[in-house]
């Protein structure tokens, strides 16, 4: 189904999802999704377990080719171009569209090569200009103040909370355009939270974002525009403020006043 | 509409919707007892009339308390949002009905010894059937989420405001007639002022129930005269 969305002229489209497809092996997971993903605005990503929209994070940074029997069809257009071409760089795209998990997944290394690990696959640096660059990482996590004096430390010594933002430094690190957050606020302690939900309205100034949650009252918050999935397909998009006081389908009304099942 | 997974959620706004009835009800029986009352001169009503009055303001606190706290307990969203606030705005409309109908009540109090002038409370009863009628359509459309009745009782406001200028223009012929009838009107005449405001509250009321139920707002403009409200004038062409 092809949900036409509300875009603002005055808006552009950083990433341009056009009749998307994916399958599990023979299992149809993504049904012809056509969406769009505002520059520099956060989009969430809402509905029940197996709706697709990890699936669908998936696709816009190609992570899916890392399993076999798993395929898109269909274009996904960053910046106009289909990064689904198998000629594109998988790795360029990963470092232009950084993903955060809901797991944090700190490398075994010091905090400061947990950052500079990613600068050092794509850039030479002498060792200043790599001390800013992982400085500047970590203030745009809000994390430098907490860290500045142990960067030696290893990255697993830290909080979850802690942990967590420095996946978001390591993303930020490699100059990304897109970010993308599956449910990284699912393990956090409320305060964690907030500081995560903090970070990502400062983040969406310079990048554009798209997160899948669980929690609808996040997905309030942190959003510019809400996507409402229902098995494989799109169900409704829009801003988010409307999505929530005046959501259109039925379904989408269900889902988020806690009526589904 | 099906139920919520946590029936606890069901039962919060279920409530609230049967707190909004009984206010209703009686800031019905208010406007009615308190007409009566001044039609036949019955001090006894009118002095229950104010003597419910407290019972509404309780009842409004009471809502407005639930409906924050099923705001904090359940962050509602959407349609269930729309409840808590239609739930907050209505009740504060039926309050403010039921403080002009006590002052309708209070008014007959005052005026037992004076000179009545029959040939005035006729206006006034015509201005109370449309103000009574009104006001059950709006609870009715509340009642049933019925939009279309609760766009009609918006649109029917603009009688109410005509009847209130033939009602003025009625007073003042007959105190002009004979000064002995001035203080008797001139009670009327707040009496009638507060008939036109009580209008004006359940339109109130009808406007939530339209965004309640859609989601959307009424145009800030309601209709200024007959033909405007039935769609027959433009606005802007309409004299007042």
């Amino acid at each position: 189904m092809t949900v036409m969305p509300v875009v603002k002229p005055e808006l552009s489209t950083k990433v341009a999802v056009r009749n998307l497809d994916f399958f599990y092996g023979d299992s149809r997971a993504l049904k012809d999704i056509t969406i769009g993903l505002h520059t520099n605005k956060v989009t969430a990503f809402i509905g029940p377990s197996g709706c697709g929209k990890s699936t669908l994070l998936r696709v816009l940074n190609r992570m899916y080719d890392l399993y076999p029997k798993q395929r898109a069809q269909g274009e996904v257009l960053l910046d106009g171009e289909n990064i689904l071409n198998p000629a594109v760089d998988v790795n360029l795209l990963r470092s232009r569209v950084g993903m955060v998990f809901q797991k944090p997944t700190p490398f075994p290394m010091s905090i400061y090569d947990n950052i500079a690990f990613g600068i050092r696959l794509y850039e030479k640096l002498s060792k200043a200009a790599l001390d800013a660059r992982v400085e500047e990482a970590l203030r745009g996590a809000a994390l430098w103040e907490e860290v500045k004096d142990k960067l030696q430390m290893s990255g697993l010594g830290l909080s979850g909370g802690q942990q967590q933002r420095l996946c978001i430094a390591r993303s930020v690190a490699v100059q990304p355009e897109v970010i993308l957050f599956d449910e990284p606020c699912s393990a956090l302690d409320p305060i964690s939270t907030a500081k995560v939900e903090e970070l990502i309205d400062e983040l969406s100034e310079r990048y554009t974002i798209a997160i899948v949650t669980h929690n609808m009252q996040q997905a309030v918050r942190v959003s510019d525009f809400t996507a409402f999935m229902y098995l494989g397909e799109l169900v409704e998009f829009g801003e988010t403020d409307n999505v929530f006081t005046a959501p259109r389908e039925k379904k989408t009304q269900d889902y988020i006043t806690g009526r589904f099942g | 509409m099906s139920d919520h997974t946590v029936k606890a959620y069901d039962r919060d706004l279920e409530t609230l919707g049967r707190r909004i009835a009984e206010m209703g009800g009686i800031a019905e029986k208010m406007l009615t007892d308190a007409m009566d009352a001044l039609a036949a001169s019955d001090v006894a009503l009118a002095q229950r009339v104010v003597q419910t009055d407290p019972r509404l303001d309780a009842l409004q606190r009471e809502i407005e308390e639930n409906a924050i706290l099923t705001i904090a307990r359940r962050q509602p969203l959407a349609v269930d949002l729309r409840e808590c606030i239609a739930a907050i705005r209505i009740s504060g409309d039926l309050e403010r009905v039921g403080d002009l109908a006590k002052n309708i009540a209070k008014r007959t109090v005052k005026i037992v010894g004076e000179a009545r002038v029959p040939r005035a409370i006729i206006g006034l009863k015509s201005m109370h059937d449309v103000a009574a009628l009104q006001l059950k359509d709006a609870l009715d459309a509340y009642a049933q989420r019925d939009v279309e009745r609760a766009r009609a009782v918006w649109a029917n406001d603009v009688e109410l405001d005509a009847l209130e200028d033939s009602v003025f223009r009625d007073l003042l012929t007959f105190m002009m007639e004979d000064p002995r009838n001035i203080s008797f009107c001139t009670h009327l005449l707040f009496c009638s002022k507060n008939l036109e405001r009580i209008g004006d509250h359940t339109t109130n009321i009808s406007e939530t129930v339209v965004y309640l139920v859609t989601g959307e707002s009424m145009p800030s403009e309601r209709p200024k005269t007959r033909a405007a409200a039935s769609g027959l004038e433009s606005p802007i062409d309409t004299p007042h």
